[in-house]
Order: C-alpha cells, then sequence, then structure tokens
C-alpha cells in the first residue's frame, strides 16, 4: 500500500485552514467577508481534493488506514463531501446574516471549519478512541457555535441545555468504551465484529451493554426518539447559519458512524431489531407531533428534523450486512442536506435584524414582495416534505422502497402515513406565503451571498432529484 | 482485585448520573459529569492491567484531555449565564420551552 496520508488529503486541507482562520483571528483588520471568502475557498478545495479518488482503486472498495484506526471507502468519501459541501454553504450564508446581526467575527469560520474536519474524521473512524475524538472535537465546536451570540439570552440558555447534555451523553458514551474495551481488551471495530460474529452478542454482556451505551450517545445527537426533547430549544436558540449546519452536517457524520456500527456484525441488528423499530416508529410521529404544535418556524425546522431521522433509522434498520445499502442513506442525507441548508440560507437573508422575523405569520405575503425567494422556499418545502419533483421525494422513495424489498412492509407504510403528515406543516408556511397580503417589505441586508447559496441550493435539489441510485 | 476496582468505577458513574439529574446548581452539575468521565477513566486503567496492554492505559489519557476541554467551554458558559442572570442555577432559564 502507498503512503496512508494521501487518503486524508481532504481532512488535511480542512484541518489547516481551520488552523490557519484561528491564527489569522488575532489580526483585527481583517474582516470577516475575507474570512467567510477564505473558508469558501477551503471548503472548495477539500471538496474537489475529496472528489477525485485518488488512490482508490475498483479493487479496493475499502481501505484501511494507520493500523485499521481509519477507513477509506465510497461511503466515507461522499458522506465527507456532504459535510464539507454543508460547511461550504453555511459559511456563504453566515455572511448576510452576520450584516443584519452584528455579532460575526474571524473565529465563527474557524470553528466551523474545525468541526467540519473532526465530522470527516467522524465519518472514516473505526476505532472507539478515534470516534470519541472525533465526535468530541466536532461537539466542542458546535457548542461554542450555538452560543455565538454572547449578549442574547436565548442563545445563552440553547448552550447551557445543549452542553449539559451533551457532556452527560459523552460520559455514557466513554463508559460505553471502557465496557467494550473490558470485554475485549481492544477497541477496533474489525476485533468488535470478528468477536460479534464468533460469539453472538448476547453472549457477551459487557460488549452488549457497552456498545448499547454508544449507541445510545449517538441517538442523542442525531435526536432518536427518546433523546429528542433538547432539540427544538438548542435549534431554537442558536443563531440561524448554525442550527442549519447542526441540522445538516452533525446528522450526516452521526448516521455515517451509526450506520458503521450497526454493520459491524449482523447479529447486532438482530439481537435489537424490536427495539430499533419501536425507536423508529416514536421518533417519526414524536417529532411529527411536534412539529404540528410550534408556530415558530425553526422550530417547526428542528422538530421536521427528528422526523428527517426516523427515515434515516429505517434505512439504517432495512439495510443488510451483506448487501449494504449505503448508497440510499447518503442520498437520503444529501437531499435532505440540500433543502434544509436552503430553507436556513433563506431564513439567513429574510429574519432580518436579530431574528426579528420567526412564525409563520411573519412570512405572510412573502411571495408578492419577493417572488423569488419564496419560489425558492417553496421548492426547498416541497423536498422535505416529500413532493416530485424533487430530491426529497426521491430519497424517501428510496427508502421505502428498500425498507419494503428488505421485509419490513409495517415501517414502510408508517413512512408513508409520517410524510403524509408532514404536508401540515410544511404546506402551512407555503399558504401564509402565497395565499396572504403582504404586510411588511422583507428588507435585507444587500448581501448576494446567501441569496446566491438558496439559488445554488435550489438547483441542487431538482438536479439531484435526477440522479439514480442503485437500491 | 479487579471487582473492587470496577464496583467503584460504576458506584462513582451512578453518582455522577445522579448528581446531574438532582442537582440545580451548574458547577455541581459539570463536576458530576467530570465525576462520570473518571469513573470511565479508572475503568480503563484497571482494565489494561487486566488485559495487561497500553489501550486503556491512552485511553484515560485521552479522555483526561477531552475532559478539560469540555470544563474550560462549561466555566465560560456558567460566567455568561452569571452575567445574563447573576445566579448560577439551572432552573433560572426556562424561556425556551420544547
Amino acid at each position: 500500500m502507498n503512503c496512508d496520508i494521501v487518503y486524508l488529503l481532504p481532512l488535511f486541507t480542512v484541518t489547516i485552514g481551520a488552523i490557519l482562520l484561528m491564527l489569522l483571528s488575532a489580526f483585527e483588520s481583517i474582516r470577516i467577508e475575507v474570512a467567510s471568502a477564505l473558508s469558501v475557498g477551503i471548503f472548495a478545495v477539500a471538496f474537489i481534493v475529496q472528489l477525485v479518488p485518488i488512490g482508490l482503486n475498483d479493487v479496493l472498495p475499502f481501505v484501511s488506514l494507520f493500523n485499521g484506526m481509519l477507513a477509506v471507502n465510497d461511503f466515507t468519501r461522499i458522506a465527507s463531501m456532504i459535510i464539507i459541501a454543508c460547511g461550504l454553504f453555511t459559511a456563504m450564508s453566515a455572511i448576510s446574516y452576520f450584516r443584519q446581526n452584528n455579532f460575526g467575527s474571524l473565529e465563527f469560520f474557524s470553528l466551523m471549519t474545525f468541526a467540519v474536519s473532526g465530522m470527516m474524521l467522524l465519518t472514516m473512524a473505526q476505532e472507539l478512541i478515534t470516534v470519541f475524538i472525533a465526535l468530541e472535537t466536532a461537539s466542542l465546536s458546535i457548542y461554542a457555535l450555538v452560543g455565538y451570540n454572547r449578549r442574547n439570552i436565548l442563545s445563552s440558555e440553547a448552550v447551557l441545555k445543549y452542553l449539559i447534555l451533551g457532556a452527560f451523553a459523552g460520559g455514557f458514551f466513554t463508559m460505553g468504551i471502557a465496557l467494550v474495551y473490558g470485554a475485549l481488551g481492544d477497541t477496533g471495530f474489525a476485533a468488535i465484529a470478528a468477536t460479534i460474529s464468533r460469539d453472538g452478542l448476547l453472549q457477551n454482556p459487557a460488549l452488549a451493554g457497552g456498545l448499547l451505551f454508544i449507541l445510545f450517545a449517538l441517538f442523542f445527537k442525531v435526536t432518536v426518539f427518546p433523546f429528542h426533547s433538547w432539540v427544538v430549544d438548542v435549534y431554537d436558540g442558536a443563531p440561524i447559519p448554525v442550527t442549519g449546519f447542526m441540522a445538516t452536517a452533525l446528522k450526516t457524520a452521526i448516521i455515517a458512524v451509526l450506520a458503521n456500527v450497526l454493520l459491524l456484525a449482523a447479529d447486532i441488528r438482530e439481537s435489537w431489531l424490536d427495539m430499533l423499530f419501536y425507536l423508529t416508529v416514536f421518533t417519526l410521529f414524536a417529532g411529527n407531533l411536534i412539529a404540528i404544535g410550534q408556530n415558530s418556524l425553526k422550530r417547526m425546522l428542528a422538530a421536521s428534523g427528528i422526523v428527517h431521522t426516523g427515515y434515516l433509522l429505517i434505512a439504517l434498520i432495512a439495510v443488510s450486512g451483506d448487501q449494504f445499502s449505503g448508497s440510499v442513506i447518503l442520498y437520503y442525507l444529501a437531499a435532505y442536506a440540500a433543502s434544509t441548508l436552503g430553507i436556513f440560507a433563506s431564513l439567513s437573508y429574510l429574519s432580518g435584524t436579530d431574528e426579528k422575523r420567526k412564525e409563520f405569520n411573519d412570512f405572510r405575503g412573502l411571495a408578492k414582495v419577493r417572488p423569488y425567494s419564496a419560489a425558492a422556499i417553496t421548492i426547498f418545502l416541497l423536498s422535505m416534505a416529500g413532493i416530485p419533483p424533487t430530491a426529497g421525494f426521491m430519497g424517501k422513495l428510496y427508502i421505502i422502497v428498500t425498507a419494503y424489498q428488505s421485509g419490513q412492509v409495517v415501517l414502510a407504510v408508517l413512512g408513508i402515513i409520517s410524510s403524509i403528515l408532514s404536508m401540515w406543516y410544511y404546506l402551512r408556511l407555503i399558504i401564509a406565503m402565497y395565499f396572504h397580503e403582504a404586510d411588511d417589505l422583507f428588507e435585507t441586508s444587500g448581501s448576494r451571498s446567501a441569496p446566491v447559496c438558496a439559488f445554488i441550493l435550489a438547483i441542487c435539489v431538482l438536479a439531484l432529484s435526477l440522479y439514480p441510485v442503485a437500491i | 482485585m479487579i471487582h473492587d476496582y470496577l464496583s467503584l468505577s460504576i458506584l462513582l458513574f451512578c453518582l455522577g448520573i445522579l448528581g446531574v439529574i438532582s442537582r440545580r446548581n451548574v458547577f455541581t452539575v459539570f463536576m458530576s459529569v467530570e465525576l462520570m468521565l473518571n469513573a470511565a477513566n479508572l475503568a480503563f486503567i484497571a482494565l489494561a492491567r487486566l488485559h495487561e496492554n497500553m489501550d486503556g492505559h491512552v485511553l484515560a489519557l485521552l479522555v483526561m484531555a477531552v475532559a478539560a476541554a469540555e470544563a474550560a467551554l462549561a466555566l465560560a458558559v456558567v460566567i455568561l449565564l452569571h452575567k445574563h442572570t447573576g445566579k448560577v442555577d439551572t432552573n433560572v432559564f426556562s424561556l425556551l420551552k420544547g
């Protein structure tokens, strides 16, 4: 094998960029527009480097690096590309947001780049220590980003809640690693998989308990049902670009880890199939019920994120070890990321000074005043609701077909019902935008970057729906 | 012998959980989280001795580093909280209702 470092070039690009941005923050003369452009450039370079499959040939779908600590394959490559793209669009829309909300500084972009590097490492990790370090790198950066608006008491409350609960989950994760280590004397995924396929999962209680702790900590991060209560408050309190970033990039990274953990051995999925089934069903319907009751747009989007996690869980349950349908999961993640980032980019420039427009009613008549913005938001909402011809529809279709093919008919039917329920709150905003008179001028900052970002993402949502995926 | 260490570790972990759930003071809550992490550290060291390899020692060091970073952030949040409300209790914050 040739040099391991070649495979990690995108990760190095992002990490070095993050350190560079942190060093540049020491200079007061540099404006945040420059930092934003710089971070967009870093993400663009990393994206292009990641796009080129350096050293990956068709014979080796799975390259393990650094003594099996990391692995690079098409799944991790595309997951990393989604994460980098999330960073890129967030950096672009943040600049419009900071024109109207005057608390931006250079460290914002540095922290975001650090978070992206942690998440990229997370998708590649094949060993529990690496997962822990990468998870904490991403989480610590995001805690700081959530509380970035220090003058806003809501932001401070959000970071307090997130930090306490996140650290609590981190404690469980660490104890999970301790139990797995106690059972095996090793923390590599390969050793765990070998032991489970030899002895079975439930014959080894310390290993099973440890993996359960680790799963619960990851479920907390992606807001699966009993661990979802923090998400609405934290997303509501965080600045709009950060909310969009958390909802997309972090979810992509954690779902990639969950896929890696759940697919270690067929026995993991089979032993806990009932538990995963009920968690999925409750996640879908709890998310829908919370979203229906919200009046604030950000809170609705947070709750709808819970529902999308439910769909991803359906895909995770439906995949089986020998025929890994990672492409379905990645397609759904890409579609979800494009529509969610798009809507948060639109909100970044439409919400006004100090995020004054936040309720459904504040966007009444948007189509009369700003028809293009309203059209873009409509495309994103239709994609999230799963109406053709958008990427979100195709993503849901692939997931439901996969679930049906693997015999999970009940989950497929519940997925369709939940999709119909979700129309309620997505169409509510479309109705508010199109069927009411405008009583607001929707003045914006004048910065073009977030509108451009929304335009590109709207095209992405439509273009992705034409991209075929082999199920 | 290993049982004693693991029992102590589990006891500390449960104490940590209890502290996070029942206490209102932010400092006590964060100290309880640290207790949970250190319980895991104790388990790592004891199990490294049991398995006679060094993985557990490395893990304990890394967990300590992460715990320190988390503590730095937590203290910043406590200062933020004190600036806004003049108190360091978690229950004074109820503006966001999920």
